[in-house]
């Protein structure tokens, strides 16, 4: 990824050389309501994942890389070229949407061949069939993708996008409905295809995928670009923020002033039966907290965060 | 011509092995089944008439309705379009692909009804050459209805409601009180056609010209303003 260093909120300023993939100052507004807020990054081969809750534009963004939106405000370039009405840019794109419709009166095999024919690729029945093979769908190839498991059918819309061997490759949420081994299959498939030179962008809003697969990421949040960077600096970030604990023991009152002495501890205060502490620094407080409450011969019932879901790291990355 | 041959062809696999088939049979049939029982029952044959309000009032209508809202609407509605819209093809060919399959259906639906129907009814003058000239005029009547409705899609997801809402409300009824709007209507101009190739059409249809000038303006500009619009065509759905 060309993209900029953290901290990311900023716009990241577009790379010299031309990128695969340039989101120049794109705004996308339906009526009064932003999508897509004045995002810039450029990406070149590699895996990035684009994260965020659902809802926060990575639909919107990707279609808008994909050609199927046109910009409110700014541009995108696919090999340095408009993508916005500009048909022959897909000789160069894949797209794996997330809408899970396909033709499902085709087998998986008609359909790779289908999207070769449309591609104008030389040889479409191998192209089609390298494609089948590439996503592990070789055995159900001949039956109607209509019978299709939601993963399968995943994988039938990723053969089709493969046919044409593009060089930019955008998947919005690909591990949909995929069990653990298609999962697994897909993440080798995709990491190879990014260690030949290909450029792979792919949206999820669950953690976990984006920090086993990609090398970057971007993060997505109410139609602004959150952070953008290599992945370990982006989850340091996230786990360095501000977190909130609730906490229940034998004796609050002793707890909150005893924890209020330790240094990871900014504040603590007790409401309705319980402590609730501030800390800036996960790992240090989670480490002291038992030996406090043993120092101080307090009984601890209940530990737990009150911030940590995905949505609230979003928030706090935006605020930032 | 090479990526227009796999769009046809998946339109057309689309657009037949439905349930939708059967009901276009039905109502291709319905004419033929008409005349069947008129003969049946002994009735007075009269092809002009019963081509005339049965086939071009209805029947062609209709199945060009059915059949020009779907080839791509419905590929639109159902998330399906994505896969033809991301390839590098110019939207002309897609515009210009749909159409055939769309007047194809509709010809391939309607023109044996109305031989079926005119050679069950006969006519008043020449049989075969009432039956040839509605035959034709449909031919050209309803590939007009065909692209008409196609580009409506192509701008609303409503396109059914409002073709159907043209056939019904404004030809079948204000066309025929407003005199001068005559020109805003297929059907009359279809009618026309088939006055023009010498049948006795009930009522007082379009000049041939500017029947002939309409059918054309409505084939052309309907391709026209389709391709204009899938070349600006944006997703649906999504975050």
């Amino acid at each position: 990824m060309t993209a900029s260093p953290l901290p990311a909120v900023e716009p990241t300023p577009v790379a010299a050389a031309t990128p695969a993939l340039e989101v120049d100052h794109v705004s996308r507004w339906y009526g009064n309501v932003v999508a897509v807020n004045d995002i810039s990054f450029a990406l070149g081969p590699g895996v990035t994942g684009l994260l965020g809750p659902n809802g926060a534009g990575k639909s919107t963004l990707l279609h808008l890389m994909a050609g199927l939106l046109a910009p409110s405000a700014g541009r995108v370039l696919v090999e340095g070229e408009t993508a916005w009405r500009r048909p022959e840019m897909y000789r160069h794109i894949g797209l794996v949407p997330e809408r899970e419709a396909v033709h499902s009166y085709l087998s998986g095999l008609e359909f790779a061949r289908l999207n070769a024919r449309l591609q104008g690729v030389a040889d479409p029945d191998a192209a089609a069939a390298r494609a089948i093979a590439t996503v592990d769908l070789t055995d159900a190839a001949d039956r109607a993708i209509g019978t299709y498991s939601k993963g399968m059918r995943q994988r039938a819309k990723l053969a089709g996008a493969l046919v044409h061997e593009p060089t930019v490759l955008l998947l919005d949420e690909p591990f949909n409905g995929m069990d653990p081994r298609q999962r697994l299959h897909m993440m080798a498939l995709l990491r190879s295809m990014a260690a030949a030179g290909r450029t792979i962008l792919f949206s999820s809003h669950i953690l976990e995928e984006v920090e086993r697969l990609a090398d970057s990421v971007l993060v997505v949040y109410a139609g602004r670009l959150a952070a953008a960077g290599d992945f370990r600096s982006i989850r340091r970030l996230m786990t360095d923020r501000p977190h909130t604990f609730t906490v229940r023991s034998s004796d609050d009152r002793r707890l909150a002033s005893a924890l209020l002495a330790d240094p990871a501890v900014f504040g603590a205060e007790l409401i309705d039966g319980r402590v609730l502490i501030r800390t800036a620094d996960y790992d240090a407080f989670t480490r002291a907290l038992p030996q406090v409450a043993r120092a101080s011969a307090v009984s601890l019932f209940e530990v737990a965060p009150t911030d940590d879901s995905l949505e609230s790291v979003f928030s706090y990355l935006v605020r930032r | 011509m090479t990526v227009m041959a796999p769009l046809i062809e998946v339109t057309l696999r689309g657009m037949l092995g439905r349930r939708r088939t059967v009901l276009l049979v039905l109502l291709a049939g319905l004419p033929v089944l008409v005349a069947l029982l008129i003969r049946v029952s002994g009735g007075r044959p009269d092809a002009e008439r019963v081509l005339d309000t049965l086939v071009v009032r209805f029947v062609m209508a209709l199945v060009a309705l059915i059949v020009g809202t779907a080839v791509i609407g419905s590929e639109i509605d159902d998330g399906t379009a994505v896969y033809m819209m991301v390839k590098p093809i110019a939207r002309w060919r897609i515009a210009v692909s749909k159409a055939i399959v769309a007047a194809g259906l509709t010809a391939v639906l309607v023109v044996p009804a109305v031989i079926l129907t005119g050679i069950l009814l006969g006519g008043r003058g020449d049989a075969m050459a009432v039956t040839s000239a509605f035959a034709v005029a449909c031919l050209v009547g309803g590939s007009a209805y065909a692209v008409a409705f196609l580009a409506l899609s192509v701008f609303t997801s409503r396109a059914f409601l409002i073709g159907l809402a043209y056939v019904l409300i404004w030809e079948g009824v204000l066309a025929g009180l407003l005199e001068g709007t005559k020109f805003l209507s297929i059907r009359q101009a279809t009618l026309g056609v088939a006055a023009a190739l010498g049948v006795d059409v009930p009522g007082d249809p379009l000049a041939p010209p500017m029947s002939v000038l309409v059918l054309a303006v409505v084939l052309v500009g309907g391709l026209l303003l389709a391709s204009w619009r899938l070349a600006r065509f944006e997703i649906r759905g999504g975050d």
